[in-house]
């Protein structure tokens, strides 16, 4: 009979890393995925892991003392998934941008983050094939990136060595429940999984699995295209993107910039980032289409038409294709981990929207600690599943 | 079918992956194409894996010995062929489709 002391749903990045945390700590441990490691949105998304684009408070710890989990799994883990610490740039195009982006910085400095004003002539210092009418920008130093689909591969790896045990092309159809209600075994389309404690990392699927259990959870869909140019020189050396993007990012600041129709409707900001290979990203947008992750024109174009706008020397540079993914988003920003009161033995860990390849580590760690009954590493209550049972107008 | 001789050849030209590399990787880790294009950087040149795809899904198939399944293949994604930020991003696109 198959059984463990814990099954994790969903081989994305936040699976890998709870089933490596899990493992490593002792449990036996089942990681379970409909198709292979990182099929879901964790190979289709960007590459950042940052701090800059945070809100002040528990967001902002989260992704700082992740990345600091990074600098030490890069050390730790024995297959190399192309971590550096590169820093990161955000440009204001206007000088109100530039107040809002001076505030924001104010408040993140005194909380002991360290970010800086660079003005504009020091941003062309920085970044010399920026548009040269830019207002300003900060600077991030701590700011990392890493490839995520090898972050899943080298969490995996490693979890091996611990008798992780996965289960790739097994889709999950039922969950079995106690006379009182907790879990019993988890059904795939070709097993059955025994097991006491089930962690839900099905990501942007995770209310599908809620469903299996009897409970909702309010996780959707929001898409994202990313543009993929040639190999070709260094036209920037670290992620670049707009201050708009934070203010496209969060609905609760009112900030309207004056761009093209195709660029507001589809809700684009300019944002690149160089990868290991030599090629740049580019985005990013977001829209809420279902699971579909189907390449649209109007958005390619749009993408190409914002990043003119900051980086003209891409005017010549090769598009040589497109993909998207789907963020795992909710309403109030912070991902779900959590038990859940309703159904002994069930956690859910996503829901970490933009933020998933950046929360990846402290999401395993303080998994790992809430199954293991101990004190978590932040006063996680803000990320906890009842939240959403309060009131429907918790934001 | 596949022989030993022929590992140093280059399957994706674009990201100079060799068979013997992709083979390899099949051999160790049992996967699908896309994950070998993951793990390899085949079929992610500057071609789009329009020279290579169809020899990476073959070499997988035979060594796997079953059909991969088809969510696992490798996908098709626009352009059809390069095309300059310019030309993608440029005014002159602005009352298309
Ligand atoms: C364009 C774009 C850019 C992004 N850029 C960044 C970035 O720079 N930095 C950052 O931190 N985040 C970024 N993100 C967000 C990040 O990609 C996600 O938050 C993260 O990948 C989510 O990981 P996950 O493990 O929760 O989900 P996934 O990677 O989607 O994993 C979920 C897994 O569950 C499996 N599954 C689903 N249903 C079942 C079932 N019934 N049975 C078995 N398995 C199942 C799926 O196959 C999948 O593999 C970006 C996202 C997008 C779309
Ligand atoms: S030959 Fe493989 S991507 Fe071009």
């Amino acid at each position: 009979m198959n059984s463990f002391d814990v099954v994790v749903i969903g081989a994305g990045i936040i699976g890998c890393s709870v089933a490596y945390h899990l493992s490593k700590t002792g449990y036996t441990v089942a990681l379970v995925d409909k198709g292979d490691v990182a099929s879901g949105t964790s190979s289709r998304c960007d590459a950042v892991a940052l701090i800059c684009d945070k809100k002040p408070g528990i967001d902002t710890e989260m992704g700082f003392t992740s990345i600091q989990l990074y600098k030490k799994l890069a050390k730790e883990l024995s297959f190399d998934f192309e971590f550096s610490s590169r820093g990161s740039l955000y440009v204001c195009e206007t000088d109100q941008e530039l107040e809002i982006a001076n505030n924001y910085v104010n408040e993140q400095a005194a909380a002991g983050y360290d970010m800086k004003m660079v003005d504009e002539k020091e941003l062309l210092d920085i970044e010399p094939y920026l548009a040269k009418d830019l207002a300003g920008g900060i600077w991030t130093e701590v700011d990392s990136t890493m490839n995520p689909y090898l972050v899943c591969f080298a969490f995996v790896e490693e979890a091996k060595k611990y008798g992780l045990k996965l289960y790739s092309n097994h889709e999950v159809k039922a969950i079995k429940k106690r006379p009182d209600g907790s879990v019993e075994a988890v059904v795939t389309d070709k097993t059955t999984i025994h097991t006491k404690k089930i962690v839900n990392c099905a990501g942007v699927w995770a209310g599908k699995i809620g469903q299996l259990v009897g409970i909702d959870i309010p996780i959707k869909p929001r898409k994202g295209m990313v543009l993929v140019s040639e190999k070709t020189k260094p036209v920037v050396s670290q992620k670049v993107h707009e201050f708009g993007y934070m203010l496209s990012k969060f609905e609760d600041i009112n900030y309207s910039r004056n761009v093209s129709k195709v660029v507001e409707e589809n809700n684009i900001a300019f944002t690149i980032e160089p990868t290991e290979a030599g090629n740049f990203l580019l985005g990013g947008h977001r829209s809420f289409k279902g699971y579909d992750i189907t390449s649209e024109n109007r958005v390619m174009r749009g993408i190409a038409e914002r990043a003119l706008r900051f980086l003209p020397v891409l005017k010549d540079i090769a598009c040589i294709r497109s993909y998207a993914g789907i963020r795992p988003w909710v309403v109030d920003h912070l991902p779900i981990v959590s038990d859940v009161e309703e159904v002994p033995g069930f956690y859910i860990a996503s829901g970490h929207e933009g933020d998933g390849i950046s929360m990846a580590p402290i999401t395993g760690r303080m998994m790992t600690q809430l199954i293991s009954n101990h004190e978590t590493d932040f006063n996680i209550d803000r990320l906890k599943f009842s939240r959403y049972k309060k009131s429907s107008q918790i934001i | 079918m596949v022989v030993k001789s022929d590992d140093n050849k280059i399957i994706c030209r674009c990201e100079e992956v060799s068979l013997g590399t992709i083979k390899d990787i099949v051999h160790h880790f049992h996967c699908s194409s896309r994950e070998v294009k993951l793990r390899t950087r085949a079929g992610m040149g500057y071609c789009g894996g329009r020279i290579c795809r169809t020899i990476i899904e073959k070499v997988v198939q035979d060594i796997n010995n079953e059909k991969v399944s088809n969510e696992s293949q490798l996908s098709y994604r626009p352009p059809i062929r390069p095309v300059t930020f310019g030309q993608l991003g440029g005014s002159e696109n602005d009352d298309e489709s």
